[in-house]
């Protein structure tokens, strides 16, 4: 089953992220920040999708920063982003090229739908 | 001298005299003695004199002593004494006959044969419209300037060949560089060639030759002394009555401050859109959890709470993008609900769809909550009720109604057992369809339903104007 790496700097929003990604039968893994993210990223620890927060904690594009270096480690990696900002095009040209954002509040559907469209891209 | 000698002389002195007579200058002949022994017609008109008072009368006495001027003294007393000639000599005078004169003096000796002492040609012209329109426009250009240094905007003046002609003070202070290293050079080679931008340049070439002005051109760099600054440049063409050639003003704007106080507000307004969202989504994930471990049945109440905080949330997005003094565009607000609809309650597979048909019309964020949920709601419950089968489609549509706003509605699915068109709102699930078209001052179009499906109508007063209108308006 696929794993799915959830990096997101609210406790209580990762948590629930966690419980809903796991209901539908995925692994995962979690992380606060950029670095948690990376030293579970270096690891061999197998990982198929990152699905991150954007603003977190004090880098406001961190989560576009590390998905950058995600994709260098982890060539075939699956990213999904979130976020609670406007979407605009200075972020989105950040983003990994093929990948979606899909903005808060999302519900378990919204997220179930994201999360399938990540893994089959 | 011999006949035909004597015959060429007659005949040259008559071509000279007809010449003379002709050319528009005034000219007097002086002998040694400053008597004058002739004067030419133009001399007459000009100084309303005649031959009979000139001729023979001493220079400084004629026309009771107007001529007695002391800068003629120092023409004919001092400088012709030792010169041929002298051209160019300026009097200004009052004469009492046609009042305050400036004059331009030719004054040049000349000989005829056997006539040692010789005579003193003067030609005098009237130049005094010319000194007196040199001297408006010297004015007009000092007040002009006068007006362009209290100008606290910098700006400059630039000629058809996009140099400059003058600088404001406000221009030579705010850039630190002084006239003359302004006057003559292009706008593009200042400073650290902060203005050379092709798109600016584009647009400065088509201000005079187009009269096309330019309109708030933004350019963002650092200035030399001024350190990062953002300036707001507009031009127009610039014409004199009476005068044929165009000039550019070309006004710098420094809009630094103003800049930089909507980046903090967009940062804020960015900053509690997060915040809010992040909230929401907690309450979002709450939710989530309470349905995890609620009996099936009741967990579609939970999945369309979801939804209504979705259309909700959506709205800080649009309100923070929008350009339009805080007012919401109906027709995006509704793409961005029938999108999330879609996601939340439909999924990837379903055979539903949601679309949207909608005019340009605005909202006001007050009024666009109790909107959203009402279209929200009215969507959930077509998408709930209408399609058992699970394939169909729902269209919201927003039209303008004379002066009202009219939403639709509409579904192609199974239909209400229902007779009173007006009841099919409430009829179609929740109380709080009919809460939110109170909210918002509307009422339900009683819509007979025709074919399959059902079409439910609502008429809301219209909240603004259409952005067409508001252009009008403001034009």
């Amino acid at each position: 089953m696929a794993v799915i790496l959830i990096v997101e700097d609210d406790a209580f929003i990762r948590v629930i992220a966690e419980m809903m990604i796991e209901d539908w039968g995925y692994e995962t893994l979690s992380a606060s920040d950029v670095d948690e993210a990376m030293t579970l990223l270096r690891s061999s620890q197998k990982i198929d999708g990152l699905f991150t927060d954007i603003y977190l904690k004090a880098a406001v594009l961190g989560g576009c920063e590390l998905a950058q270096q995600a994709i260098k480690l982890r060539p075939l990696l699956r990213v999904l982003y979130t976020t609670g900002n406007f979407v605009n095009d200075k972020m989105k040209s950040l983003f990994v090229e093929g990948t979606e954002c899909l903005v808060k509040p999302y519900t378990q559907n919204q997220l179930k739908v994201s999360v399938e469209h990540m893994l089959a891209a | 001298m011999s006949d035909t000698a004597m015959a060429k002389k007659a005949a040259s002195d008559i071509a000279a005299s007809e010449i003379v007579e002709t050319v528009p200058s005034a000219l007097i002949v002086l002998d040694r003695n400053l008597n004058i022994t002739s004067a030419n017609r133009a001399f007459y008109q000009t100084f309303r004199t005649s031959a009979e008072e000139t001729e023979g009368c001493h220079i400084y006495a004629l026309g009771n002593r107007q001529w007695d001027i002391p800068a003629l003294r120092t023409l004919l007393e001092s400088v012709i004494p030792h010169r041929a000639s002298v051209e160019g000599f300026e009097v200004e005078h009052v004469f009492p006959t046609i009042g305050r004169r400036t004059m331009l003096v030719n004054a040049r000796k000349i000989f005829r044969p056997g006539d040692h002492d010789g005579s003193i040609l003067l030609a005098i012209e009237d130049v005094s419209e010319e000194r007196a329109a040199r001297a408006d426009s010297k004015r007009a250009w000092q007040l002009t300037q006068s007006i362009v240094d209290t100008i606290r905007d910098p700006l400059v003046v630039l000629e058809h060949d996009m140099t400059i002609v003058t600088a404001s003070r406000a221009f030579l202070t705010m850039f630190g560089i002084t006239e003359a290293e302004t006057r003559g050079r292009r706008v593009a080679e200042l400073g650290q060639h902060q203005w050379d931008v092709p798109a600016l340049r584009h647009l400065m070439e088509k201000v005079l030759p187009e009269n096309k002005p330019i309109e708030s051109f933004e350019i963002e760099d650092d200035f030399p002394g001024l350190g990062r600054r953002v300036f707001n440049l507009n031009a127009r063409k610039i014409s004199q009555p009476g005068n044929h050639t165009h000039r550019m003003l070309l006004v710098f704007e420094d809009i630094t401050d103003r800049k930089q106080r909507e980046r903090d507000a967009q940062k804020l307004t960015n900053e509690i859109s997060h915040r809010i969202k992040n909230n929401l989504q907690i309450v979002v994930g709450l939710i989530a959890y309470e349905a995890k471990w609620t009996a099936a049945p009741c967990v579609q109440g939970y999945t369309a709470m979801q939804a209504r905080i979705a259309a909700i949330a959506q709205l800080y997005d649009l309100i923070s993008q929008s350009s339009r003094g805080g007012t919401i565009l109906v027709d995006a607000y509704l793409k961005e609900i029938a999108r999330n609809m879609s996601a939340s309650l439909l999924g990837n597979s379903s055979g539903i769809r949601i679309e949207v048909e909608a005019e340009a019309l605005d909202i006001d964020p007050d009024r666009a909550v109790p909107f959203g949920l009402l279209v929200n709601e009215l969507a959930t419950n077509a998408v709930k009720h209408a399609f058992p089968q699970g394939q169909g489609r729902v269209v919201l549509r927003v039209a303008r109604v004379d002066d009202a706003m009219e939403l639709t509605v509409a579904d192609d699915g199974v239909g209400i057992q229902e007779k009173d068109p007006a009841k099919i709102p409430e009829t179609r699930g929740s109380d709080y369809v009919a809460i939110f078209v109170r909210q918002l001052g509307g009422t339900v179009v009683a819509t007979p339903q025709e074919g399959t499906g059902t079409i439910i109508k609502i008429r809301l007063p219209l909240i603004l104007a259409s952005p067409n209108d508001v252009d009008r308006v403001a034009a």
